[in-house]
Protein backbone atom coordinates (compact mmCIF):
# COMPACT_ATOMS: atom_id res chain seq x y z
CA UNK A 1 0.00 0.00 0.00
CA UNK A 2 1.30 3.42 -0.81
CA UNK A 3 1.51 6.44 1.41
CA UNK A 4 -1.62 8.44 2.05
CA UNK A 5 -0.05 11.49 3.61
CA UNK A 6 -0.91 10.72 7.17
CA UNK A 7 2.12 11.62 9.20
CA UNK A 8 3.93 14.59 7.76
CA UNK A 9 1.62 17.52 7.81
CA UNK A 10 -0.19 18.11 11.00
CA UNK A 11 1.65 18.03 14.27
CA UNK A 12 -0.92 20.41 15.76
CA UNK A 13 -3.93 18.10 15.77
CA UNK A 14 -2.54 15.17 17.70
CA UNK A 15 -4.12 16.17 20.99
CA UNK A 16 -7.60 15.50 19.59
CA UNK A 17 -9.51 12.24 19.71
CA UNK A 18 -8.00 10.97 16.47
CA UNK A 19 -6.11 7.69 16.75
CA UNK A 20 -2.59 8.44 15.55
CA UNK A 21 -1.75 6.90 12.21
CA UNK A 22 1.22 4.63 12.60
CA UNK A 23 0.64 4.42 16.34
CA UNK A 24 2.06 0.93 16.40
CA UNK A 25 5.53 2.41 15.85
CA UNK A 26 7.38 3.54 18.94
CA UNK A 27 6.79 7.27 19.11
CA UNK A 28 10.43 8.11 19.79
CA UNK A 29 11.54 6.19 16.72
CA UNK A 30 9.00 8.00 14.55
CA UNK A 31 10.15 11.41 15.80
CA UNK A 32 13.74 10.37 15.19
CA UNK A 33 12.97 9.24 11.62
CA UNK A 34 11.12 12.46 10.86
CA UNK A 35 13.98 14.54 12.23
CA UNK A 36 16.42 12.59 10.08
CA UNK A 37 14.25 13.16 7.03
CA UNK A 38 14.11 16.88 7.80
CA UNK A 39 17.87 17.07 8.19
CA UNK A 40 18.40 15.16 4.97
CA UNK A 41 15.89 17.37 3.15
CA UNK A 42 17.60 20.50 4.40
CA UNK A 43 20.93 19.16 3.22
CA UNK A 44 19.51 18.19 -0.17
CA UNK A 45 17.89 21.62 -0.56
CA UNK A 46 21.22 23.28 0.24
CA UNK A 47 22.97 21.14 -2.37
CA UNK A 48 20.31 21.85 -4.98
CA UNK A 49 20.71 25.58 -4.41
CA UNK A 50 24.45 25.10 -4.90
CA UNK A 51 23.71 23.62 -8.33
CA UNK A 52 23.64 19.89 -7.62
CA UNK A 53 21.16 18.37 -10.09
CA UNK A 54 21.59 14.92 -8.55
CA UNK A 55 20.41 16.26 -5.19
CA UNK A 56 17.24 17.56 -6.80
CA UNK A 57 16.67 14.21 -8.47
CA UNK A 58 17.06 12.64 -5.03
CA UNK A 59 14.41 15.00 -3.57
CA UNK A 60 12.04 14.13 -6.41
CA UNK A 61 12.58 10.40 -5.90
CA UNK A 62 11.85 10.85 -2.22
CA UNK A 63 8.46 12.51 -2.68
CA UNK A 64 7.25 11.57 -6.15
CA UNK A 65 5.15 8.63 -4.91
CA UNK A 66 3.23 10.84 -2.49
CA UNK A 67 2.56 13.49 -5.09
CA UNK A 68 1.44 10.98 -7.69
CA UNK A 69 -0.93 9.53 -5.08
CA UNK A 70 -2.29 13.01 -4.39
CA UNK A 71 -2.77 13.98 -8.02
CA UNK A 72 -4.51 10.70 -8.86
CA UNK A 73 -7.43 11.68 -6.66
CA UNK A 74 -8.21 14.55 -8.99
CA UNK A 75 -7.84 13.06 -12.44
CA UNK A 76 -7.99 9.63 -13.92
CA UNK A 77 -5.70 10.50 -16.80
CA UNK A 78 -2.16 9.16 -16.16
CA UNK A 79 -0.73 11.79 -18.51
CA UNK A 80 -2.44 14.57 -16.61
CA UNK A 81 -1.27 13.15 -13.29
CA UNK A 82 2.31 13.12 -14.54
CA UNK A 83 1.98 16.69 -15.82
CA UNK A 84 0.68 17.89 -12.46
CA UNK A 85 3.47 16.25 -10.49
CA UNK A 86 6.12 17.39 -12.92
CA UNK A 87 4.80 20.93 -12.79
CA UNK A 88 4.85 20.82 -9.00
CA UNK A 89 8.53 19.84 -8.89
CA UNK A 90 9.49 22.38 -11.55
CA UNK A 91 7.74 25.13 -9.61
CA UNK A 92 9.36 23.95 -6.41
CA UNK A 93 12.79 24.16 -8.01
CA UNK A 94 12.17 27.62 -9.41
CA UNK A 95 11.04 28.84 -5.97
CA UNK A 96 13.47 26.89 -3.86
CA UNK A 97 15.26 30.01 -2.69
CA UNK A 98 12.04 31.12 -1.03
CA UNK A 99 11.90 27.95 1.10
CA UNK A 100 12.78 29.19 4.59
CA UNK A 101 12.78 25.84 6.43
CA UNK A 102 9.96 27.08 8.67
CA UNK A 103 7.98 23.96 7.79
CA UNK A 104 9.14 20.58 6.56
CA UNK A 105 10.16 20.46 2.93
CA UNK A 106 7.28 18.12 2.19
CA UNK A 107 4.70 20.45 3.76
CA UNK A 108 6.06 23.24 1.56
CA UNK A 109 6.04 20.94 -1.49
CA UNK A 110 2.55 19.67 -0.70
CA UNK A 111 1.23 23.21 -0.66
CA UNK A 112 2.71 23.86 -4.10
CA UNK A 113 1.19 20.59 -5.34
CA UNK A 114 -2.25 21.47 -3.98
CA UNK A 115 -2.14 24.93 -5.52
CA UNK A 116 -0.99 23.47 -8.82
CA UNK A 117 -3.87 21.00 -8.82
CA UNK A 118 -6.47 23.58 -7.80
CA UNK A 119 -5.12 25.93 -10.42
CA UNK A 120 -5.36 23.28 -13.11
CA UNK A 121 -8.97 22.53 -12.12
CA UNK A 122 -9.75 26.22 -12.32
CA UNK A 123 -8.04 26.53 -15.69
CA UNK A 124 -10.26 23.77 -16.96
CA UNK A 125 -13.31 25.84 -16.22
CA UNK A 126 -13.89 24.63 -12.70
CA UNK A 127 -13.48 26.69 -9.59
CA UNK A 128 -13.18 24.54 -6.50
CA UNK A 129 -12.18 27.32 -4.17
CA UNK A 130 -14.37 30.23 -5.11
CA UNK A 131 -17.49 28.43 -6.23
CA UNK A 132 -20.53 29.55 -4.35
CA UNK A 133 -22.32 26.64 -2.77
CA UNK A 134 -25.66 26.86 -4.43
CA UNK A 135 -28.43 24.65 -3.08
CA UNK A 136 -28.64 22.79 -6.39
CA UNK A 137 -25.21 21.40 -5.78
CA UNK A 138 -25.85 20.20 -2.29
CA UNK A 139 -28.65 17.73 -2.70
CA UNK A 140 -30.80 16.26 -0.04
CA UNK A 141 -29.26 13.59 2.14
CA UNK A 142 -30.38 10.17 0.99
CA UNK A 143 -33.01 8.60 3.20
CA UNK A 144 -31.34 5.25 3.07
CA UNK A 145 -28.21 4.55 5.01
CA UNK A 146 -25.10 3.44 3.23
CA UNK A 147 -23.40 0.28 4.35
CA UNK A 148 -19.76 -0.25 5.06
CA UNK A 149 -17.97 -1.89 2.11
CA UNK A 150 -18.46 -5.62 2.13
CA UNK A 151 -15.63 -7.36 3.91
CA UNK A 152 -15.42 -9.71 0.96
CA UNK A 153 -14.62 -6.87 -1.42
CA UNK A 154 -11.04 -6.29 -2.39
CA UNK A 155 -9.68 -2.88 -1.41
CA UNK A 156 -8.86 -2.30 -5.06
CA UNK A 157 -12.52 -2.72 -5.96
CA UNK A 158 -13.67 -0.41 -3.15
CA UNK A 159 -11.14 2.14 -4.28
CA UNK A 160 -12.30 1.93 -7.89
CA UNK A 161 -15.93 2.48 -6.89
CA UNK A 162 -15.06 5.33 -4.54
CA UNK A 163 -13.08 7.19 -7.18
CA UNK A 164 -15.76 6.56 -9.74
CA UNK A 165 -18.23 8.26 -7.40
CA UNK A 166 -15.76 11.03 -6.54
CA UNK A 167 -15.36 11.87 -10.21
CA UNK A 168 -19.09 12.59 -10.29
CA UNK A 169 -18.89 15.19 -7.53
CA UNK A 170 -18.33 18.90 -8.10
CA UNK A 171 -14.72 19.86 -7.40
CA UNK A 172 -15.76 21.98 -4.44
CA UNK A 173 -16.80 18.78 -2.65
CA UNK A 174 -14.19 16.45 -4.08
CA UNK A 175 -11.35 18.67 -2.88
CA UNK A 176 -12.41 18.65 0.76
CA UNK A 177 -13.14 14.92 0.71
CA UNK A 178 -9.73 14.13 -0.76
CA UNK A 179 -7.98 16.39 1.73
CA UNK A 180 -9.88 15.00 4.70
CA UNK A 181 -10.34 11.34 3.85
CA UNK A 182 -7.28 10.48 1.80
CA UNK A 183 -4.72 13.07 2.77
CA UNK A 184 -5.79 13.05 6.43
CA UNK A 185 -5.53 16.82 6.75
CA UNK A 186 -6.99 18.50 9.81
CA UNK A 187 -9.80 21.01 9.40
CA UNK A 188 -7.40 23.86 10.07
CA UNK A 189 -5.00 22.64 7.38
CA UNK A 190 -7.81 22.35 4.85
CA UNK A 191 -8.98 25.83 5.79
CA UNK A 192 -5.45 27.20 5.31
CA UNK A 193 -4.99 25.44 1.98
CA UNK A 194 -8.29 26.68 0.58
CA UNK A 195 -8.35 30.07 2.25
CA UNK A 196 -11.68 29.44 3.97
CA UNK A 197 -12.82 29.30 7.60
CA UNK A 198 -12.97 26.14 9.69
CA UNK A 199 -16.76 26.54 9.85
CA UNK A 200 -16.89 26.51 6.06
CA UNK A 201 -14.69 23.41 5.99
CA UNK A 202 -17.11 21.66 8.37
CA UNK A 203 -20.21 22.59 6.43
CA UNK A 204 -18.59 21.78 3.10
CA UNK A 205 -17.46 18.39 4.37
CA UNK A 206 -20.94 17.67 5.69
CA UNK A 207 -22.46 18.46 2.31
CA UNK A 208 -19.72 16.62 0.44
CA UNK A 209 -20.36 13.45 2.42
CA UNK A 210 -24.11 13.74 1.87
CA UNK A 211 -23.49 14.16 -1.84
CA UNK A 212 -21.03 11.27 -1.93
CA UNK A 213 -23.51 9.00 -0.21
CA UNK A 214 -26.30 10.11 -2.54
CA UNK A 215 -24.18 9.43 -5.64
CA UNK A 216 -22.93 6.11 -4.29
CA UNK A 217 -26.45 4.87 -3.67
CA UNK A 218 -27.57 6.21 -7.02
CA UNK A 219 -24.82 4.35 -8.86
CA UNK A 220 -24.76 1.28 -6.61
CA UNK A 221 -28.17 0.84 -4.96
CA UNK A 222 -27.05 -2.52 -3.59
CA UNK A 223 -24.91 -0.70 -1.01
CA UNK A 224 -27.97 0.73 0.71
CA UNK A 225 -28.49 -0.39 4.29
CA UNK A 226 -31.68 -1.08 6.11
CA UNK B 1 -24.05 18.18 31.78
CA UNK B 2 -26.35 16.01 29.69
CA UNK B 3 -26.02 16.44 25.92
CA UNK B 4 -29.12 16.56 23.75
CA UNK B 5 -29.46 14.83 20.38
CA UNK B 6 -29.16 18.03 18.36
CA UNK B 7 -25.83 18.95 19.93
CA UNK B 8 -24.62 15.38 19.70
CA UNK B 9 -25.32 15.04 16.00
CA UNK B 10 -23.57 18.29 15.19
CA UNK B 11 -20.47 16.92 16.92
CA UNK B 12 -20.49 13.46 15.34
CA UNK B 13 -18.58 14.39 12.12
CA UNK B 14 -15.88 16.20 14.09
CA UNK B 15 -15.68 13.23 16.43
CA UNK B 16 -15.22 10.78 13.56
CA UNK B 17 -12.61 13.09 12.03
CA UNK B 18 -10.66 13.31 15.29
CA UNK B 19 -11.24 17.03 15.60
CA UNK B 20 -12.82 17.16 19.05
CA UNK B 21 -11.04 17.92 22.26
CA UNK B 22 -11.45 15.39 25.04
CA UNK B 23 -13.73 17.86 26.83
CA UNK B 24 -16.07 17.73 23.83
CA UNK B 25 -15.62 14.05 23.02
CA UNK B 26 -16.34 12.64 26.51
CA UNK B 27 -19.95 13.85 26.86
CA UNK B 28 -20.62 12.86 23.25
CA UNK B 29 -19.40 9.34 23.91
CA UNK B 30 -21.64 9.17 26.96
CA UNK B 31 -24.60 10.34 24.90
CA UNK B 32 -23.90 7.81 22.14
CA UNK B 33 -23.88 5.04 24.71
CA UNK B 34 -27.41 5.94 25.75
CA UNK B 35 -29.01 7.14 22.52
CA UNK B 36 -29.73 4.54 19.87
CA UNK B 37 -30.66 7.04 17.14
CA UNK B 38 -27.52 9.14 17.54
CA UNK B 39 -25.45 5.99 17.71
CA UNK B 40 -26.92 4.93 14.35
CA UNK B 41 -25.92 8.29 12.87
CA UNK B 42 -22.38 7.85 14.15
CA UNK B 43 -22.19 4.29 12.88
CA UNK B 44 -23.37 5.33 9.43
CA UNK B 45 -20.76 8.09 9.35
CA UNK B 46 -18.14 5.54 10.23
CA UNK B 47 -19.43 3.16 7.55
CA UNK B 48 -19.16 5.92 4.96
CA UNK B 49 -15.56 6.57 5.93
CA UNK B 50 -14.86 2.92 5.21
CA UNK B 51 -15.24 3.69 1.50
CA UNK B 52 -12.29 6.05 1.37
CA UNK B 53 -9.47 3.71 0.55
CA UNK B 54 -7.08 4.07 -2.33
CA UNK B 55 -5.37 0.97 -3.51
CA UNK B 56 -5.61 1.28 -7.24
CA UNK B 57 -2.63 -0.17 -9.06
CA UNK B 58 -0.26 2.39 -10.47
CA UNK B 59 3.37 3.33 -10.67
CA UNK B 60 5.65 6.30 -11.20
CA UNK B 61 6.87 6.38 -14.80
CA UNK B 62 10.42 5.11 -15.22
CA UNK B 63 13.05 7.85 -15.24
CA UNK B 64 10.58 10.49 -14.04
CA UNK B 65 12.85 12.03 -11.40
CA UNK B 66 15.89 12.27 -13.67
CA UNK B 67 13.82 13.77 -16.47
CA UNK B 68 12.20 16.41 -14.27
CA UNK B 69 15.51 17.31 -12.58
CA UNK B 70 17.08 17.77 -16.00
CA UNK B 71 14.24 20.02 -17.13
CA UNK B 72 14.41 22.07 -13.94
CA UNK B 73 18.11 22.68 -14.36
CA UNK B 74 17.53 23.55 -18.02
CA UNK B 75 15.36 26.46 -16.88
CA UNK B 76 11.87 24.98 -17.26
CA UNK B 77 9.70 26.58 -14.59
CA UNK B 78 6.53 24.61 -15.09
CA UNK B 79 4.50 23.06 -17.87
CA UNK B 80 1.69 24.95 -19.45
CA UNK B 81 -1.35 22.73 -19.46
CA UNK B 82 -3.29 22.08 -22.59
CA UNK B 83 -5.82 24.84 -22.64
CA UNK B 84 -9.48 24.14 -22.15
CA UNK B 85 -12.05 25.08 -24.80
CA UNK B 86 -13.06 27.96 -22.54
CA UNK B 87 -9.48 29.19 -22.41
CA UNK B 88 -9.15 28.88 -26.18
CA UNK B 89 -12.39 30.80 -26.57
CA UNK B 90 -11.06 33.44 -24.19
CA UNK B 91 -7.85 33.75 -26.17
CA UNK B 92 -9.77 34.20 -29.44
CA UNK B 93 -11.95 36.81 -27.77
CA UNK B 94 -8.88 38.61 -26.45
CA UNK B 95 -7.36 38.56 -29.92
CA UNK B 96 -10.54 39.95 -31.50
CA UNK B 97 -10.74 42.69 -28.86
CA UNK B 98 -7.09 43.60 -29.38
CA UNK B 99 -7.57 43.64 -33.13
CA UNK B 100 -10.63 45.86 -32.79
CA UNK B 101 -8.76 48.23 -30.50
CA UNK B 102 -5.83 48.38 -32.93
CA UNK B 103 -8.17 49.06 -35.87
CA UNK B 104 -9.91 51.82 -33.92
CA UNK B 105 -6.54 53.38 -33.08
CA UNK B 106 -5.50 53.29 -36.75
CA UNK B 107 -8.80 54.90 -37.81
CA UNK B 108 -8.42 57.67 -35.24
CA UNK B 109 -4.84 58.30 -36.33
CA UNK B 110 -5.91 58.39 -39.99
CA UNK B 111 -8.76 60.80 -39.36
CA UNK B 112 -6.43 63.10 -37.41
CA UNK B 113 -3.86 62.86 -40.20
CA UNK B 114 -6.38 63.59 -42.94
CA UNK B 115 -7.87 66.56 -41.11
CA UNK B 116 -4.42 67.99 -40.52
CA UNK B 117 -3.72 67.85 -44.28
CA UNK B 118 -6.47 70.41 -44.83
CA UNK B 119 -4.86 72.90 -42.51
CA UNK B 120 -2.22 75.45 -43.62
CA UNK B 121 1.22 73.99 -43.43
CA UNK B 122 3.05 77.36 -43.11
CA UNK B 123 2.69 80.65 -41.29
CA UNK B 124 1.42 82.41 -44.40
CA UNK B 125 -2.20 83.20 -44.11
CA UNK B 126 -4.59 82.55 -46.88
CA UNK B 127 -7.65 84.59 -47.69
CA UNK B 128 -9.99 81.92 -46.61
CA UNK B 129 -8.32 82.01 -43.24
CA UNK B 130 -9.04 85.76 -42.73
CA UNK B 131 -11.93 87.11 -40.83
CA UNK B 132 -14.21 89.69 -42.34
CA UNK B 133 -12.50 92.58 -40.51
CA UNK B 134 -9.06 91.36 -41.47
CA UNK B 135 -10.11 91.01 -45.06
CA UNK B 136 -11.43 94.56 -45.14
CA UNK B 137 -8.29 95.90 -43.50
CA UNK B 138 -6.14 94.01 -45.96
CA UNK B 139 -8.12 95.36 -48.87
CA UNK B 140 -7.72 98.90 -47.56
CA UNK B 141 -4.00 98.38 -47.29
CA UNK B 142 -3.89 97.16 -50.87
CA UNK B 143 -5.85 100.25 -52.00
CA UNK B 144 -3.52 102.57 -50.14
CA UNK B 145 -0.52 100.85 -51.68
CA UNK B 146 -1.92 101.26 -55.19
CA UNK B 147 -2.67 104.89 -54.49
CA UNK B 148 0.94 105.45 -53.54
CA UNK B 149 2.10 103.86 -56.79
CA UNK B 150 -0.36 105.92 -58.80
CA UNK B 151 -3.73 104.92 -59.94
CA UNK B 152 -3.77 102.93 -63.14
CA UNK B 153 -5.00 104.78 -66.26
CA UNK B 154 -8.63 104.48 -66.83
CA UNK B 155 -9.43 102.27 -69.67
CA UNK B 156 -11.72 103.79 -72.29
CA UNK B 157 -15.09 102.35 -72.04
CA UNK B 158 -17.17 102.02 -75.14
CA UNK B 159 -20.30 103.77 -74.40
CA UNK B 160 -23.29 102.21 -75.88
CA UNK B 161 -24.57 104.14 -78.82
CA UNK B 162 -27.16 106.55 -77.67
CA UNK B 163 -30.35 106.29 -79.42
CA UNK B 164 -30.86 109.24 -81.69
CA UNK B 165 -33.63 111.12 -80.04
CA UNK B 166 -33.86 113.39 -83.09
CA UNK B 167 -35.19 110.69 -85.04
Amino acid sequence: MFWTGSTMLSPGRRDGNRPRPGASHPAAMEVCLMENATVEDADLVRRVLAGDQGAFQHLIERYQVRLFALARHYTQSPVEVEDLVQDTFLKAYSRLESFKHQSSFFTWLYRIATNTILDSLKRRGRSPVQTVEDPEMVGEPADRAVVRPDSGMENEEISRITHEVLQQLPDIFRVVLVMREFEDLAYQEIADMLGISIGTVESRLFRARARFKQKLLQMYPNFAGA
Amino acid sequence: MVMNCKSARSLVPGYLDGELSEAQAAPLRAHLMDCHDCRSVAQEGKALKGWFVDERPWGVPAGFAARVARRAFAGDTGAVYAESPREAEGRVLDFVLQLTAAAAAVLIALSIGISSLERPQSNRMRADDLTFEETMRRLEELNAEEDRKGAPEEQPVDEPAREDDSR
